[in-house]
């Protein structure tokens, strides 16, 4: 079974024990359905780095038969987590073109499983992901059914009005204008927690950033993470886009540089090995209605690669704390180097 | 320790890679092995035996050394060891400190051109610049060229690429 091995603690959060998990999850949805449910089955997805993801599958629960409860572990890469963004973003979208999953229940009270979680419905649906497969391209068919839907839910989502909702108390503060420094200002604080000695070229990107930090056509919601391995396909359709755990309001083109980095390219040239780059600008612009300017994407492409190098400074934070043994954690630390290479090369001496 | 350490950690690879990987079952579990191949590859690049372990043989020859000169006298024409010459050397932390310190600066001397750009003069902001991007530039090289292949698709899989 894949596992996260974890550095030896004092007392295992409650989410760590079967049993208990099992009893407690099914008190919570007991309590909050009304009925009595009873969790039958558990089964772990394989392991990542930030949440953990179980399908579950439950009796005496009136909106599904299985679910899934993701839960956000103290010693997660980007620990400590509130559930609270991805659901209250889910509830906003659940009206809304963008297929995501229903959310059911979130907390993040501690005394209930040991860490913030949610729970959602299940959606049907393979992933098929960004390694493993290099050079490998996707059958011609598949692969246009697959970019289309990818490129249509981003459209989708970066119209979606989130004013009328509860996320338009998020709005405080953010503006066209500010909306890409206040993601600069973000990360540079996580770079700042992470960070185990200094980085001259993360100083480089940080000064080159400010200096270009483009104006938003409008805030929209920004899913952060928005790219190949992160949807569900079923028959050659997206059924859900999944970890909306970076969710937050800002630049729509943000979406589009993070979704356009090499990394998740699939060994082709291809945007997340769907679309050729013209290709998938062209239908974006159409279906959002929004210009992708070539200078704001060049921005975001930076920014997203500056993100990917700082994820993995929290890799290399994360292993050195002993929060996780997991050796998969010092070889992310490891490609520091390799995109602050890609950085300077896209940078080509400006500043 | 008897052996180099380059040929220690070729050692422990070829027997993870060749007496234990394929009696493990668990694609997980290979993951991790390849991912342990991996760091013990990168290791092998960048380590060499500590200047204390060093430091302290040499400690102990030194000390001998000082007790049969005493000797000297009544060992006419014996071959002494000489004291050898324990000249301060900086360990690697000291050494990792000291590049910190630098890196610290640099990451300094970036911010201060940032806010101060408009007060320098054009010419001179340029070579600093350049001066600063000729670093960067040399230490990812660096940091490329002694780093091993990565091994992510062996760590996802639990399989090695032939």
């Amino acid at each position: 079974m894949r596992q996260p091995q974890r550095a030896a603690s004092a007392e295992a959060p409650a989410f760590e024990d079967a049993r208990l998990l099992r009893r407690r999850l099914a008190v919570f949805l007991s309590a909050n359905s009304g009925a009595d449910v009873v969790v039958e089955r558990r089964s772990k997805f394989p392991a990542g780095f930030s949440w953990i993801t179980y399908a579950v599958q439950v009796a005496g629960f009136a909106r599904a038969r299985e679910v899934i409860l993701r839960i956000g572990p103290p010693y997660g890469l980007f620990a400590p987590y509130s559930a609270m963004p991805e659901f209250d973003s889910l509830s906003a979208l659940a009206a809304s073109a963008v297929p995501a999953p229903r959310v059911f229940f979130a907390s993040d009270d501690p005394a209930i499983l040991g860490a913030p979680f949610f729970i959602c419905e299940k959606v049907e649906g393979d992933t098929p992901l960004p390694w493993g497969s290099q050079g490998q391209t996707m059958e011609g068919s598949r692969r246009e059914s697959l970019a289309a839907d990818f490129i249509d839910a981003l459209a989708a989502l970066h119209g979606f009005d989130w004013r009328t909702t509860p996320l338009a108390k998020w709005g405080e503060g953010v503006t066209k204008e500010n909306a890409a420094e206040l993601q600069i200002d973000d990360w540079q604080g996580r770079f700042e927690r992470w960070a185990l000695r200094p980085h001259p070229m993360a100083h480089r990107t940080l000064a080159w950033l400010r200096a270009h930090a483009p104006k938003a056509q409008h805030v929209s919601l920004v899913h952060g993470d928005y790219r190949l391995g992160n949807f569900l396909e079923r028959d050659g359709r997206i059924s859900a886009i999944l970890d909306w755990e970076l969710v937050h309001l800002g630049d729509p083109i943000e979406d589009v540089g993070w979704a356009f980095l090499p990394q998740y390219r699939g060994g082709t040239s291809l945007v997340c090995g769907l679309a050729g780059e013209a290709d998938f600008v062209a239908r974006y612009e159409a279906r959002s209605g929004l210009k992708v300017d070539p200078a704001s994407l060049k921005f975001y492409i930076v920014f997203s690669l500056m993100k990917l190098a700082f994820t993995h400074v929290a890799a290399a934070r994360c292993f050195e704390d002993g929060l996780f043994n997991d050796m998969r954690m010092p070889a992310m630390a490891t490609q520091i180097a390799p995109v602050f290479r890609q950085i300077a090369k896209a940078l080509e001496g400006t500043w | 320790m008897n052996n180099s350490l380059p040929r220690l950690i070729d050692g422990m690879v070829a027997t993870l890679r060749k007496e234990v990987i394929p009696h493990i079952d668990s694609d997980f579990a290979r993951g991790q092995a390849y991912g342990v191949i991996y760091m013990l590859s990168s290791i092998k690049l960048r380590a060499a035996w500590s200047n204390a372990f060093l430091s302290e043989q040499l400690h102990a020859l030194e000390e001998t050394s000082l007790e049969l000169k005493d000797l000297a006298a009544e060992l006419a024409g014996a071959p002494l060891p000489d004291a050898p010459d324990r000249t301060k050397l900086p360990d690697s932390a000291e050494l990792e400190e000291v590049r910190n310190a630098g890196d610290r600066r640099i990451c300094e001397l970036i911010d201060w051109l940032a806010t101060n750009r408009a007060t320098v003069a054009p010419g001179v902001l340029t070579r600093a610049e350049a001066a600063i991007d000729k670093y960067l530039n040399w230490q990812s090289r660096f940091e490329l060229k002694t780093s091993a292949k990565p091994m992510f698709a062996e760590m996802s899989g639990g399989v090695e690429k032939s």
